[in-house]
This record gives structure tokens, sequence and C-alpha cells, in this order.
């Protein structure tokens, strides 16, 4: 039970846990992404700051009259030469306090410049009017900013830069006439590309309009064509990111453009570095549901403890019950519940079951008590008529003696059988009944019976229950010796086994053949002749008063005689059949 | 299965059931977190030298650093002092098997002397890649170059244009016994093709930029119609157009050269150089380093890598292209 308890547990917990990884993917990933956009934007919003700076500084320089009559007035040389020292001066304090700006230089197309501070000289190799970003400065009208390129105008100089132009107006001329320029090197644009807190293993870029890197932090492994950047994906790509298919290496492009400068700046994650992310959330969600999972399986065990614990004991009661056994019945009260009431009823069933049983008992045992008594013999009429028949016979003939011993017989026998109140006689009462009856019986038949007794003298106080050898002797009598030609002999004998005792009624009758044996207990043998109180008689009584493995069996042999031996229990109180079973059974069950 | 068993089996079983999750959340746990925690290799370069006015020099270091940043590699460089110190470099040699590194790059000073050391770091079970140059025997893993008679072929063919009438056309080497010398050569003279009667001398300058000039004079001298001087490295090259550019006969008699530096670049936008055909060392250095991590990886390498060639001439020294061959990036 347990089992499908945490099973459907963990396919609860499996398949919620399943969802909310899914759905919380989807939120980091959108997260991260909005997240990288945001960085990138910021990236962007510097670096347009950062040129809008260069952008006034270049305005600063542009619209100074300084520069401009340097550049254009006619003057005395010394007068230029002043001009040109302040310039130079103005120079050298921006070139000192930027280190970003590797060249800030005046050129104008009549050849006549300062570059830096003033020594640098330009390239004489080559004409400025086949420099593309020189001629395109002259002709627009705000700033012209390149791409990465190297700076070959100034001599020795070949350094990579970007170059912020702006032309020149000569007032007197109208046109555009001279270019002042500043080289940017990368200082300050690789930080504001790398100083992000975007994840590691990241990086941005930047690319201009036509996809000419500005910055890129592998700028010669792509120069030397080691390396390939996606470009002309990022230009064609219509939204602001793309994500690029590269299984587990591929990489979320995100991408803000500039308005000022055109730019395009592209940060660039891995989405493993995302999935790290990701993985996180995976394990807290999975740690959360292994705890879940424990504390819900050590739960569901308590409960089911709690659930089976009171349906055992029940089970218990009842199996005790199954047997009789009441007195273990008993089940403990419990909360007011449904097994709670089931208990309850339980017992309140087996209480009455109980009481119903010795109620039971009880009829049984009076009823038993009933039969016992009708069943005490009472002194067959016929005999008492042959009795004094016979004693009047012997009376006439002036028998005296005779007469006397026969009354004498008769009146103990007539004495022994209305005089007990009790059920049960000393052996030594019942042996002497079943003496007087034969000598009785022995009177009337004269020389036809003979008759024995042996009995332990150490017996004689055993009890048993009244009028039992009686009735077997009579049988033996009327049923044995009677068709017996010859003289016949009833033997009693009493022996005593440990437990019990046994009363032996033995003839050397006629016998009985195997058939007559077997329905001897009938009732339909029971005869008149017999004075109703016969052979089955005292089986009922001795298995009614002490069980039923006690009882009356024959042993008989046609023509030489018949034996009937009693067994019955020794030197005990009597007592109810029931409780004799229930000590078995009791026995059973230990 | 007994009573007894049974009640004990079904009492532990929410015990067996914890166990198993536990187990099974343990599991994931490792397999989810598995990272691609890679192997930090050490590997050591040796150069001919380290030299940081040579700007063949400088790049290639930088390429292999770079390369060794990408894959994650830890490098070591060291360097005799001038390329000629073959002894010295067979000392590092023997000092960097010690070392025991993951794998080792090389750049041979000798193309014979070398070998013996670069055989016993092969016995010693360390893969050996070989850059700029080779050895005389098949050691190495991979052999990162440039192709030298391809490199001498393109100069050769380029020269051709300049070739008319009765020209005459001198080779100034820069080492009789150099393969790269020999390549060159070789390479210069295929490029040149039906042209290649009119070499009238070969001379070697030993890689010296004086006696290179020296040997131009003396050239112009003794072939007064000479008009056409090709160079097989940057001594060679910009010794004799030194030569010229002093002689002022720019223009008259035509320098083709091999590599580059600024005086070469300089001396190709005044119009003394033709031509020149560069190589990139850059690449040749990250190749050479990628090719390491290659067979630490247990990837496939080629046995031999030509790093490639260019040719750049005055009209195109500023197109984009060639300015990211002619300067390696530098961010300052």
């Amino acid at each position: 039970m347990i089992f499908w308890f945490s099973l459907l547990i963990v396919i609860a917990l499996l398949i919620f846990s399943l969802i909310s990884i899914r759905y919380t993917e989807n939120t980091v990933m959108e997260n991260s992404m909005e997240y990288t956009l945001q960085i990138i934007g910021q990236v962007n919003r510097d670096i347009d700051y950062y040129i809008g700076y260069m952008e006034n500084i270049s305005a600063m320089m542009t619209e100074s009259g300084d520069v401009q009559r340097y550049l254009f007035a006619d003057m005395e040389e010394d007068e230029r030469e002043v001009l040109e020292r302040r310039i130079i001066t103005q120079f050298d304090t921006v070139i000192k306090t930027r280190q970003d700006i590797s060249n800030i230089a005046v050129v104008s197309s009549r050849e006549r410049y300062i570059i830096n501070n003033g020594a640098d000289r330009l390239n004489e190799n080559i004409a400025m009017n086949e420099v593309d970003w020189y001629m395109d400065a002259l002709r627009r009208t705000n700033h012209r900013l390149t791409a990465s390129h190297v700076q070959h105008v100034i001599r020795n100089n070949y350094k990579w830069v970007i170059t912020l132009g702006k032309g020149i107006l000569n007032p007197d001329s109208g046109f555009k006439e001279a270019v002042f320029f500043i080289d940017l090197n990368y200082k300050l644009i690789k930080d504001l590309c790398e100083n992000n807190s975007l994840a590691t293993n990241s990086y941005v870029f930047i690319i201009d309009e036509q996809g000419k890197i500005i910055y890129h932090p592998q700028q010669q492994l792509l120069y030397s064509g080691l390396k390939e950047e996606k470009i002309a994906e990022v230009l064609d790509c219509p939204t602001n990111y793309f994500v690029t298919d590269e299984g587990q290496a591929s990489r979320l492009y995100t991408i803000s453009a500039s308005e000022k400068t055109g730019w395009l700046t592209v940060g660039v994650v891995s989405l493993s570095e995302l999935m790290k992310n990701r993985r996180e959330t995976q394990n807290i969600y999975i740690f959360t549901a292994a705890a879940l999972l424990l504390f819900t399986v050590l739960l569901a065990t308590f409960w089911a403890r709690a659930i089976t614990r009171p349906i055992k004991e029940l089970k218990d009661s009842m199996k005790a019950v199954e047997k009789g056994n009441f007195g273990e019945a008993g089940v403990s009260p419990r909360a007011d519940n449904e097994i709670g009431s089931l208990s309850n009823s339980f017992n309140l069933m087996t209480v009455r079951i109980q009481q119903l049983m010795e109620q039971n008992t009880y009829v049984q045992e009076e009823k038993r008590k009933s039969e016992l008594k009708a069943l005490r013999s009472q002194i067959n009429p016929h005999f008492l008529y042959n009795t004094l028949d016979s004693i009047i016979w012997m009376a006439e003939g002036g028998k005296n003696t005779e007469v006397v011993r026969m009354t004498a017989a008769l009146a103990r026998l007539l004495r022994q059988s209305i005089g007990h109140e009790n059920d049960r006689v000393t052996l030594e009462q019942e042996i002497a009944h079943a003496r007087s009856y034969l000598i009785i019986q022995q009177m009337r038949y004269q020389d036809k019976l003979e008759y024995e007794i042996r009995m332990d003298e150490s017996l004689r106080d055993e009890e048993v229950i009244s009028l039992i050898l009686q009735p077997l002797v009579e049988n033996a009598i009327y049923h044995g010796i009677k068709y017996k030609g010859s003289k016949g002999l009833v033997t009693i004998t009493v022996a005593g086994q440990e437990d019990h005792l046994i009363l032996k009624v033995a003839d050397n009758g006629k016998g009985m053949d195997a058939e007559t044996l077997q329905h001897i207990f009938e009732k339909s043998q029971r005869n008149d002749q017999n004075n109703g109180v016969g052979v089955y008689n005292v089986h009922t009584r001795v298995q009614l008063y002490y069980g039923m493995e006690y009882g009356l069996r024959f042993e008989s042999e046609l023509g030489s005689g018949t034996t009937a031996i009693i067994t019955i229990p020794r030197a005990r109180q009597a007592g109810t059949s029931g409780d004799n079973e229930n000590e078995h059974e009791e026995h059973e069950e230990l | 299965m007994n009573m007894k068993n049974m009640k004990n089996y079904k009492r532990y079983l929410p015990l067996w059931i914890l166990g198993i999750i536990g187990v099974l959340t343990v599991v994931f746990l490792y397999l989810n977190n598995r990272g691609n925690e890679n192997e930090t290799y050490h590997i050591i370069y040796i150069p001919k030298i380290i030299d940081e006015t040579s700007d063949f020099w400088t790049a290639l270091i930088e390429g292999v650093e770079m390369a060794a940043a990408e894959y994650g590699m830890e490098l070591t460089v060291v360097a005799p002092e001038t390329e000629e110190d073959v002894e010295r470099q067979n000392e590092l040699i023997q000092w960097a098997i010690e070392q025991q590194p993951d794998a080792l790059l090389l750049s041979p000073c000798s193309y014979t002397e070398t070998t013996p050391y670069a055989r016993r770091v092969v016995e010693a079970g360390i893969p050996l890649v070989l850059i700029d140059s080779a050895l005389d025997e098949e050691l190495a893993v991979s052999c990162v170059a440039t192709d030298n008679i391809r490199m001498g072929r393109v100069e050769g063919d380029f020269m051709k244009q300049f070739v008319a009438g009765d020209a005459q056309i001198a080779i100034i080497g820069h080492m009789k016994t150099t393969s790269t010398a020999i390549e060159r050569e070789a390479g210069i003279r295929e490029g040149l093709a039906e042209y290649e009667e009119k070499i009238v001398d070969v001379v070697f300058c030993d890689s010296d930029y004086d006696k290179a000039y020296e040997l131009m004079v003396e050239l112009i001298e003794r072939y007064p119609d000479i008009e056409l001087v090709a160079g097989t490295n940057e001594y060679s090259a910009v010794g004799a157009a030194r030569a010229i550019k002093d002689l002022n006969l720019g223009g008259q008699i035509k320098v083709v050269g091999i590599d580059s530096s600024l005086e070469q670049i300089q001396l190709l936008e005044e119009g003394i150089f033709e031509g020149i055909v560069i190589q990139n060392p850059f690449k040749m250095g990250y190749l050479g380093a990628e090719a390491a991590a290659k067979v630490l990886r247990g990837e496939d390498v080629a046995p031999i890598v030509d790093s490639g060639c260019e040719l750049i001439t005055r009209e195109d020294v500023y197109t984009e292209e060639n300015q990211k061959l002619l300067f390696p990036f530098k961010e300052e």
C-alpha cells in the first residue's frame, strides 16, 4: 500500500517538476534574453555618450576661431606661429588627459596642418585626396566615423584606430577646406564592451552599418581569417536577437542599434551559459521534489500505519472470536472515526455473542440435568411383580430364610433406587446395588445363575453416577444367560487406571453376532422387558455426564458371551462438556 | 518467501523507496552538473628568438598565445638570444623535455642540427609541433609554416610583368644553406618561368641589412643593365631597397621583397618596392598552437599546414584586406 502511495506521490511530483522546469526554463531564457538586451542597450548608450563627448571636443575645435584663422586666414608667419602654439596647447591638453585618443589633428586641403603636439608629420606618400574618410568628412555636414582602420596618413604611425572626422568651413570661400579628426584607440571602447555584467564566456562586439568591425575582442583572429563572426546574420536580423543553431555551442546574439552612429552593438552569450541558471533552477526543483518526496513518504508511512494498526487489531480480534476466545476479543476503543465506530460495533457484537453463548450453555446444562433425571431408573414393575411373586411362593413354601433374604435384598434395591437425591454414589454403593439385584435374580433362577464381583478395595470410595451397573447386569441376564441352557456366570470387574475407571460386566451367555452388536444402542432395541432403563440409557447418561469420549462399549462373541465395558474418568468433579472443549481449544491456540 | 521475511520486506519498503529516490536524485544531479571541465594542458613554445623589434616574431608569438588562451592551455615561451644560436636552442629543448609539457612547439634554428634534440622530444613521448621551419626528419605531428616554394612562385610571377627586353634579374638570398632561401629561390625561378634565364646572379647576404646593401651596390656596378631585384627575406629585400633608394634609382631598378616591416611598408609607399609577398606569422603561430591543442584532444591534424602568403603591391597597400594583413591589430 505504501508502495503504491509512494508511486502516486512520485508521479505527481515528477509531472509537477517537469512542468515547472519547462516553465522556468522559458522564463529564465526570456529573462536572460531581456537582461542581455538591457546590458547591450546600456553598452550602446555608453558608446553613444562616448562618441557624443568626442563630437563635442570636435565641435569645440572646428568652431574655434583660432583654428579657422590658422587654417584659412592670410597672416604673417609670426602671427600664425602664435596661433599654432595655442592650438597645440589645446591638443596637448586633450591628448594628455585622454588615454583613449591616439591622435588629434587638423589638416587643411592646402597642406597646412597640426598633428598632436605639432611634431608629427603627414605621410608624404599618401595623397590626402585619396583618403576616403578625409574626403567624406569634407563633404558631410556632420561627423564622419570610420570603422577600425590603420591610420596611415601620419608618418610612422600606422596605428589601428577609429577616426572621428569633421570638415571645417572656410568662412571666406563657403566651402569645407579642412578636416579636424580624432583617432580613438580601443581603450575606452574595450572597457565599455568588456566591463559589463554579462555572463562569463560572453562578449560584445561593435560593427558599423556596412558590417565593418569597430571593435571585436578577437579582432586579430577575425582579420587573420582564423575566426568568423556572424556579421551577415547580424545585419540581416530583422529583430533585436537571434539564436545560432550550433547544438551544444549555440549562442544568443542580441543586437542594439545606435541611431547616433549607426553602429550595432552585439552581445554574444552562449546558451549553455544561460543554461547554467537553468541548471541551478533544475537542481533546486529536484532537491525540493526529493525533499518533498522524503517528507511525504515518511508521512504516508506514518499515516498508513495509523490506519492499518487498528484494522490489524480488529482482524486479530476477529480471529480470536472465530476460535471462540472471547476473553481476548476486546478491541481498545478508538478515536471517533470510521475505524473507531467499527471497533466499537465489533466490541458490542462480541459481548452480545458471549452473552448468547453463556445463555446457550446454561440452557443446555439445564436440559441435560432434566434429561438425566428422566433417565434415572425406576424399578421395573415387571421385576417388582415377579420378585414379590417369588416371595409369595417362598413364603407359601415356608422358606422363611429365603423370604427374609430376598425381601431384604429387594428392600436394599428399592432403597438404593429411590434413596439418592444425588446422582453420584460411591463405587461401593453402586456395587452393592448391583449385588442386591443379582441376589434377587439368583434366588429366582435358582441354579441357573452365578455371579462374581471383583473390585480393588482401594477403589471403594471412587464416585460414579448411580445406576449404571444394574442395567448392564440385567441386560447380561435377560439377553445372555437366559438363553443359555446351562448355568450362567455374571462377572463384574472394576479396575482403576491412572486417570479413568473401567467397569466391566461380563457374561458367558449366548453372545451376540456382529450385527446385533452394531445396533445395540439403537432405540428400537429397547425392549419393554428391559424395564426401559436399558443399555442405551446407561451409555447416554455416561456421555451426558462425563463427556463424549467416555461411555459404554461391548465386546461379544456369538456362543461364548458378552462383555459390557464402561469407561469413565477417575476422581473427577463433574464438569460441563462445554468447558472441556474450551480448555481443549485453548491448548490448541497456545 | 516466508511470512517473516515478507514482513521485514514490507517494513523496510519505505526505506527502500527513499534510498532509490536518493540515489536517483544524486545520479541525476551528477549527470546534470557534469560540465565540460577540460584538463588544462601545459605547452612550451621555443621560437628562434624573442625579439620585440621583429614584427614577424612578435606576431607569431602573439598568435601562439592567442590560441593557447582560446584552447585553455598554459603556455611558456623560451628562446635563444639570436636566431643563429642553435646550441642554446638545443639546451632549451633539453630543458623543456625535463619540464614534461603536454606538447612542445618549436621553430628550429637549424634544419639539421636541431634534429637530434627534436628526436629526444618525440622519444620522451611529447607531441612535437613545428612552426615556421621544418627539420630534415619527419618527427613532428604537424608542421605549420609558409609554403616557401609557393611564396617564391608568387614573387616570381609578380616580377614577370616588369621584365622587358634585355632586362637582367638578380636575386639576393638570405642564407645559402637555409631551406627557406633555397625553396624561395626555386619558387621565384618557377614563377618567372620563361624569364628565368634572365637571372644573372644569385648572392647571399647572411641575413644582414648592410651586407645586402653592399651586395646590391656591387650588383649594380657589375650588371649595369640590371632592372629587377628579388629579395628572399626582410634583410635581403630591405638592404637592397635601401641601396636603390640611396642611389636614387627608384623606379629604374624595381625591387620585389618578402616579409613585411614598417620600413618595408614605407619603402613600398615610396615606390622603391613594387610589391612584397608577406607571410602571416600571427596565423602561423595560432595554427601551430591549435594543432597542439587538437593533438592533445585526440583530433586529427594535417602533417603539413600552410599558413599562406599574400602579395601586397604599392597600389593596394591600404585596401581593407591588406591593412589587416600588413598591420597586426593592436588595441592601442
